[in-house]
């Protein structure tokens, strides 16, 4: 390894990229044909990428190179075609890891930089091999990661040149997978907390026509996944159905009619109003959770995975009674239409709540779900949600007929601990955890709740059955 | 039921807030009742105001979808059942309107076995028999797997419900859905097996509908077109073509039968396949299967049992078939008019007559072989019925018979000739064996053929052909009170008129076949009082140009003649002419048949100079003449001066009663006036004035009369001449019939 060093240093920083691609291209396929599992790229190696690649300053008392913007460029077109012409995948995605992997070190801020410039080249030049290696990275990468890698792309293509979003509208047809992912990372950033962090309306736009497009696409990542549950526990969620609830949800007490629209950026379509967008995203949503018996009966996941966490969906629920208060507080004049906004708010609410429960999406007692609503104000239809439906059975001492085989693999998440939003990403290589999602055991069901056996009563037995039997088209 | 009145509480409140959002904002509606659904999924409201919503937007997809969702889970929801229903008579119906397109697309988002089950269950709750099949036919064509459980009784139930419905016609609601829609699916499915005698008994009704169908009348018994029917009748010459035709219960494009005669050739080829018909190629046409079935009979003497009868039903089945399509070709082409939907552009109708052609020819060729032809006539009639083949011999009037044509006037003329030959010889196979005929006459009486008109006209012109006259007469007989205007409806239509000259002029012309020329006569001339004489003379007839010439005839062929009045008028001069020519010009003496065939032989003239030629003989071997009606009805200017020169002693003297008062001509000879008379007829129009000269003398009284009666003949010369002979058989009607036996 030192004679490559040795080698490399005497060259350009151009040339020395290029030759340390080539030589990590053959000392990875060297290394798949030794067979050795798992295959790992060695520091040695790790460390020659961020010295020649990233030209972090090393210990080694040479002076740290730059390149220049030209020679960058030239670097990306190489990389790019790299990519592209490494026909086996599994020598690519080493390749990718390889280079971009972050590894908590001081390399890691040019290795961000380098990576966006790479994925937005790859998109505007529709370089699908490179799409599906980020789209791998997104999963294994702290989210915070994750977000800034999305913030590039939409600085690149929702901000500076109108009518660029068409570029980025093609990734969903390029690299379905990347695309779930950008969406999820899209959700993390623009968290809807305040007006600065709604999505520009034209991301939106492109967003809800994706996903109206093609509903599956939301479920892309979750699809693909195995079941192993080798995620990080801090990285994105498998899907963006919790970040597009949250979107919904919050978006009428966010996006104010008597303010302006957020970041149109002048563009001619500004006319477009989010009101219906997201009322088409949300029952697009809804619709996405109708699909989940099926896939979650297929890979044998009914009731054992839980898609929606009770965390987030707490946050959300103490998010939205703080922004309720503070439209109460703030409007004065519109109050009827402040009341329309809440009331909007909390049906969204109430429906996500019900359909992701009933679908099987969040795993869950109304007990629990009235907990963490009960600083919500009154809403009939939430209310209803939270009581859950009449059963009208004449016959009461009847066993119900289809809950107790379901009850017997209730649920549970037990949900991990960790804060679901530090700060500060960790400068450590992060740990996989298994599954963030969290596949329980039978025999702690009843347990855990308590409450189920009153439930049964209330519940309808029906429901979830003809749930099932309703949705049976899906697989004909 | 507390409970139970607060989840519908529940319910309503879901579907009213959907309601409330549904124009405003859709997708706020449905994912209301998305959410519903979830919390009450055996709710069948609902469902439904899902179902409504993609419907009203005509979403075929999402409203397939949720359809099949109700029909899954509220089987029993007279709602669903209503929709189901409204979708069911959308696929049976012709509208292209945009929501029946919608319905029909809807259906087909559904999966197959969903359509499948929708369709029988649609079926089941159907109490119209025809409906019901409609239904059930739906389902057959789209699950070819079906037919083998229900095609089968779907067809019988077809027609046991025309058997009940007492249905006039074949050609019916019922018959046709089983002919064209279910028998192809049943005989076509490899799967069932079939009984050869069902095979046979649907082959017949198939048959039966389709030969129906073409010959189905212009209107009448079938119901048929809009309102402004009887428009028809104002143009009666030219058949109004109709294209809309629809079989009661039906609607129009359901009645639409398309290409019937190949249809009905399709099911033989696969009948016959599944029978082991002889001939294991699939038929490709109808006179291939004659031939085959020719062929076939050639070995029914020496086959026995199963195989026999087999042979047999083949044999008849396909003769049959080739017999009433080749019959009605030659009847469309001869009768358009009864015929809906047979263009009329061939004019017509014809007429099969005895051919007059050789009338003005030779006598004495003639007369040898009429004479002759008359006795063995006389001698085979009197043994008619069992020897008809031999009656045909007989008179040499075998295969050998010619039909002439005159082809401009009928450019379809060797198609149906041959038609008419091919019907011919399918009906001579069918009789050529008792097993055949005893089989054949079953299949008729089945289809009451008797009753069929044009089959009947063919029939009738096909004894014509085979010399048997006595039996085309009271088959024409027959027809003729069939056809006669019935009472309140004789204002009808020259073309009804038409029709039943049509029948006359064939009497008329059977009668003189078979030598009674008296009834001729009078058939005839009850057709010709009905005539008008048309305005002009037609212009030097073109029939010989066009006619087949190029077998020598002899004297028995006959003729397609075109019924209109400008075409029969002359034909029945001519068979008035060949009724009186031989009474006229044999050895005994007959002025007034003499008479009136000098009066025929105007027409044509010269073309029965000849003939006129022998008569002046006559007349001159017998020196004298006399028939009164001669000024009345000669304007020929040849022959009058033939007649002026009779008179003179160079023509010899003939003494000529041709006045009225004929005593006085007889009893005053006066042989000078021949020569004046002679010069002013010579002399012709222009000498009118030189009659003061020719005009003296005390005895010249009667001289005077015939002087002055030529006089004025040369002055007619110019007049029409068909409306002088026109005028001649109205007026001369009674002497004409009393001067034949």
């Amino acid at each position: 390894m030192g004679d490559i060093r040795q080698s490399l240093l005497p060259r350009d920083v151009l040339s020395a990229a290029k030759e340390l691609l080539y030589h990590l291209d053959i000392y990875i396929c060297n290394l798949l044909q030794s067979g050795r599992q798992p295959p790992q790229v060695d520091s040695k190696t790790l460390e020659l990428v961020e010295e020649f690649i990233f030209h972090s300053p090393n210990d080694r008392n040479t002076p740290a190179r730059r390149m220049s913007a030209l020679q960058e460029l030239q670097l990306l077109e190489i990389m790019c075609s790299c990519f592209q012409e490494q026909s086996r995948d599994t020598v690519r995605q080493l390749m990718f890891s390889a280079l971009f992997n972050l590894q908590g070190n001081q390399a890691d801020e040019s290795r961000m930089s380098l990576l966006g410039k790479l994925v937005s080249m790859a998109v505007a030049v529709g370089r699908v091999p490179i799409l599906e290696c980020a789209a791998t990275w997104l999963q294994r990468t702290h989210r915070v990661y994750c977000v800034r890698l999305a913030q590039v792309l939409v600085d690149d293509y929702c901000g500076m040149v109108p009518g660029s979003v068409s570029t980025l509208q093609n990734i969903h047809s390029a690299s379905p997978r990347f695309c779930c992912q950008f969406i999820t990372a899209v959700t993390m950033l623009y968290d809807l907390s305040s007006e600065d962090l709604t999505p520009p309306l034209e991301l939106l736009q492109m967003i809800v026509s994706w996903i109206q497009d093609d509903p599956r696409l939301v479920l892309i990542t979750f699809l693909n996944t195995p079941l192993s549950g080798s995620q990080p526990i801090t990285s994105l969620d498998v899907t963006p159905l919790g970040g597009l609830v949250r979107w919904c949800i919050k978006a009428p007490l966010t996006y104010r009619r008597d303010k302006k629209p957020p970041l149109t950026n002048g563009s001619s379509d500004s006319v477009v109003e989010a009101g219906p967008l997201f009322s088409a995203l949300h029952l697009s949503v809804l619709q996405v959770f109708m699909l989940l018996p099926t896939i979650l009966n297929e890979k044998g996941l009914y009731g054992r995975l839980t898609l929606l966490q009770m965390e987030s969906l707490a946050a959300l629920t103490s998010d939205l009674s703080r922004l309720l208060d503070q439209a109460d507080k703030h409007t004065h004049k519109s109050s009827a239409d402040t009341h329309t906004s809440s009331q909007l708010a909390l049906d969204r609410l109430a429906q996500a709540l019900q359909v992701a429960m009933a679908s099987g999406a969040l795993l869950c007692s109304r007990e629990d779900l009235r907990a963490i609503c009960s600083r919500l104000p009154h809403n009939n239809l939430l209310q209803l949600v939270l009581s859950g439906p009449v059963m009208y059975y004449n016959n009461i001492h009847t066993p119900p007929l289809a809950f107790s085989p379901h009850a017997a693999h209730l649920p549970i998440t037990t949900h991990p601990a960790h804060p679901t939003h530090p700060t500060h990403p960790t400068h450590s290589a992060l740990p996989t955890h298994p599954a963030q999602t969290t596949i329980t055991s039978h025999s702690s069901s009843h347990n855990q709740y308590p409450g189920a056996v009153s439930e049964k009563v209330q519940r309808s037995p029906r429901s979830e059955s003809s749930i099932v039997a309703g949705t049976f088209w899906h697989s004909t | 039921t507390v409970s139970m009145m607060s989840a519908q509480k529940d319910c309503e409140f879901l579907v009213k807030r959907a309601r409330e959002l549904v124009s405003e904002d859709p997708c706020a509606a449905k994912a209301w009742l998305i959410t519903a659904r979830t919390l009450y999924p055996s709710d069948f409201n609902i469902q439904y105001e899902m179902y409504i919503i993609e419907r009203n937007a005509q979403r075929t997809a999402s409203a397939g979808r949720l359809l099949y969702d109700m029909f899954i889970n509220f089987p029993d929801q007279p709602v669903v059942w209503r929709e189901i229903s409204v979708i069911t008579a959308a696929l049976r119906s012709d509208s292209e309107d945009k929501h029946a397109q919608f319905l029909r697309g809807l259906f087909e988002t559904l999966p197959g076995r969903v359509q499948c089950e929708m369709l029988l269950k649609a079926t089941e709750q159907c109490f119209n028999t025809l409906e019901k099949a409609e239904m059930l036919l739906l389902l057959l064509k789209r699950f070819p797997e079906s037919v083998v459980q229900h095609g089968v009784n779907l067809g019988e139930t077809l027609l046991e419900a025309e058997a009940t419905e007492n249905m006039e016609t074949p050609v019916n609601c019922f018959r046709k859905l089983f002919v064209c829609d279910v028998l192809p699916l049943v005989i076509n499915n490899m799967d069932m097996r079939l009984p050869t005698s069902l095979m046979q008994k649907y082959m017949l009704k198939a048959a039966e509908f389709y030969i129906g169908y073409v010959t189905r009348g212009p209107s009448g018994d079938l119901q048929i077109q809009g309102p402004s029917d009887g428009g028809s009748l104002k143009s009666p010459s030219v058949p109004r073509v109709s294209q809309r035709y629809v079989i009661d219960g039906l609607s129009e494009k359901t009645s639409a039968v398309t290409e019937p005669w190949e249809r009905l050739l399709d099911i033989i080829s696969v009948v016959g396949a599944r029978c082991e018909w002889q001939g294991d190629k699939a038929q490709r046409s109808y006179v291939d299967m004659l031939q085959r079935v020719k062929d076939l009979c050639r070995y029914l003497p020496g086959l026995e049992g199963d195989t026999r009868s087999r042979c047999c039903c083949q044999i008849v089945l396909c003769a049959a078939l080739v017999l009433f399509r080749s019959a009605f070709l030659y009847v469309s082409a001869v009768q358009p008019a009864l015929f809906q939907g047979v263009s009329a552009i061939s004019s017509g109708p014809w007429i099969l007559v005895e051919d007059l052609s050789s009338v003005y020819s030779d006598l004495e060729l003639e007369k040898g072989t009429l004479k002759h032809a008359h006795k063995k006539r006389k001698l085979a009639d009197g043994r008619e019925k069992t020897m008809s083949s031999d009656d045909e011999e007989s008179l040499g009037k075998g295969r050998g018979r010619h039909i002439l044509v005159n082809k401009t006037e009928m450019p379809g003329w060797s198609e149906t000739l041959e038609s008419f030959n091919t019907a011919r010889e399918s009906w001579d196979l069918l009789h050529s064996h008792d097993a055949l005929e005893t089989e054949f006459k079953k299949i008729c009486a089945a289809w009451k053929t008797d009753s069929w008109l044009w089959f009947r006209i063919f029939l009738t012109d096909m004894i014509i052909y085979q010399g048997q006259y006595r039996k085309a007469l009271s088959s024409l007989m027959q027809m003729a009170a069939v056809m006669a205007p019935q009472p309140g409806q004789h204002s009808l239509s020259a073309q009804s008129s038409l029709e039943h000259n049509r029948a006359l002029i064939q009497q008329a012309s059977c009668y003189y076949a078979l030598g009674e020329y008296k009834r001729a006569c009078e058939k005839l001339l009850d057709v010709v009082s009905g005539l008008t004489p048309p305005n002009q003379e037609p212009a030097k007839s073109p029939e010989d140009q066009g006619i087949a010439k190029t077998k020598t005839r002899r004297g028995s062929d006959l003729r397609l003649l075109l019924c209109t009045n400008k075409a029969v008028l002359p034909f029945c001069l001519q068979l008035m002419l060949a009724c009186f020519k031989l009474r006229a010009l044999n050895d005994s003496r007959d002025d007034l048949s003499l008479g009136h065939v000098v009066v025929l032989l105007q027409h044509d003239w010269p073309h029965g100079e000849m003939l006129f030629l022998k008569a002046v003989d006559k007349i001159c071997q017998q020196g004298s003449f006399q028939y009164e009606n001669f000024f009345n009805y000669v304007t020929n200017i040849d022959m009058l001066e033939e007649f002026a020169y009779l008179r003179t002693p160079e023509g010899g003297r003939i003494q000529l009663e041709l006045l009225p008062n004929q005593g006085m001509l007889i009893k005053n000879p006066s042989p000078a006036l021949g020569v004046e008379l002679n010069t002013l007829l010579l002399q012709g129009v222009q000498t009118m004035d030189r009659h003061h000269t020719v005009t003296r003398g005390i005895t010249k009284g009667v001289k005077e009369d015939f002087r002055l009666a030529m006089e004025r003949q040369v002055s007619r010369c110019g007049e029409n001449l068909l409306s002088v002979l026109h005028r001649f058989c109205l007026n001369e009607k009674i002497i004409i019939i009393q001067s034949l036996p």
